[in-house]
């Protein structure tokens, strides 16, 4: 079984993995389920989001349904069909 | 701010009488009477520095302890090519003073410390957080934050930037937002993506020293210059945090 999230893609993420992608995720899907399709559309890019061992960078912030998602073990958040995920890169330059 | 007012001279109602229709009379006081720091003579701080300058900030004290190198020109903007070598503060100061010579500029040519930062914060209204680094950032923002003292932040990569407002006690602080600093590699920064963001910082940053508030806090803006997108990015403020919650000073 499928079903679809929406997810959003912030500043340098939006360049990597495009703005906003609707995507069929098989079902039960976590947010880790989101990164792997996401290293399809972009495998290069994904060394940006996620760290050796896979999991997303500390520094990146991910928000579900507009709540901002805190904490270990971020990636095994379960997801909702119709939830919107959202990465975004904090930049650093002044 | 209290009810006192420090009536304008003519020369001062000559200079801001296209702004004076907007802020009243007694806003353009304030704001004479204000003092902000901005950290940073880069990027952010040129635009920041050059709009407050211009708007009227009666004391601005401008922080950097680097120098004019010809690789800064093509975004921060208060440098020429003239003042390569010469320190940033200075150069800056020089800048403003020829912009604005009826306000007083303080350059100080420093690094932040935590040693320091008490130095440079403590009589300020306002300080705008125009650094390019993160562990000078969490400095400055605990020193804000213990000294209640508004904070403008902001941070640009490419494209790309954000901007959050910060209200001691009242909204989340750069720690809530950003508990963890992404990698310091030093990114590529168009001089427009510095000016947007800079210029906002400013207009917050007058916005918040007249008493009308910010729209900007509890979010991360965010500025997508490809785009052509703001989007924002909601933040709670963490009873946890280090630097304005519990597992702080408490």
């Amino acid at each position: 079984m499928k079903e679809s999230v929406r997810v959003r893609a912030f500043a340098r993420f939006r360049e990597l993995f495009g703005g906003t992608i609707e995507m069929d995720l098989p079902w039960p899907a976590t947010v880790r389920s989101v990164i792997r399709e996401l290293e399809k559309i972009n495998p290069a890019g994904l060394a940006e989001l996620v760290d050796n061992e896979g999991n997303l960078k500390k520094s990146v912030i991910l928000m579900i349904n507009r709540e901002r998602i805190m904490g270990p073990a971020r990636e095994d958040c379960p997801l909702r069909p119709g939830d919107e995920i959202a990465f975004y890169p904090p930049v650093a330059g002044g | 701010m209290t009810g006192e007012r420090w009536p304008l001279t003519p020369r001062e109602r000559e200079r801001y009488e296209r702004q004076i229709p907007l802020l009243g009379e007694e806003g353009q006081e304030r704001l004479l009477h204000s003092s902000v720091c901005i950290a940073g003579a880069g990027g952010l701080g040129s635009p920041v520095a050059f709009y407050l300058a211009a708007a009227g900030i009666g004391r601005i004290r401008i922080i950097d302890s680097d120098r004019v190198s010809r690789s800064n020109l093509n975004r921060q903007i208060i440098h020429a090519e003239a003042d390569i070598g010469r320190s940033k503060v200075d150069s800056a100061a020089r800048r403003l003073e020829a912009l604005n010579p009826d306000i007083e500029v303080d350059p100080r040519p420093l690094h932040l410390t935590e040693e320091n930062v008490v130095n440079v914060v403590r009589g300020m209204n306002l300080v705008v957080d125009a650094l390019d680094n993160y562990p000078a950032r969490y400095i400055l923002n605990r020193a804000a934050c213990m000294h209640t003292v508004p904070l403008v932040h902001a941070a640009v990569n490419g494209y790309c930037g954000q901007v959050m407002a910060i209200i001691p006690r009242k909204t989340a602080c750069l720690q809530c937002a950003i508990p963890h600093p992404p990698e310091e590699t030093p990114p590529p920064v168009l001089g427009t993506t510095a000016g947007i963001l800079g210029c906002i910082q400013a207009n917050e940053a007058i916005r918040i020293l007249l008493g009308e508030g910010t729209v900007m806090g509890d979010a991360l803006h965010v500025w997508d210059g490809r785009a052509g997108t703001w989007d924002m990015i909601p933040v709670k403020r963490d009873p946890a945090c280090r630097a304005c919650g519990a597992g702080g000073k408490g």
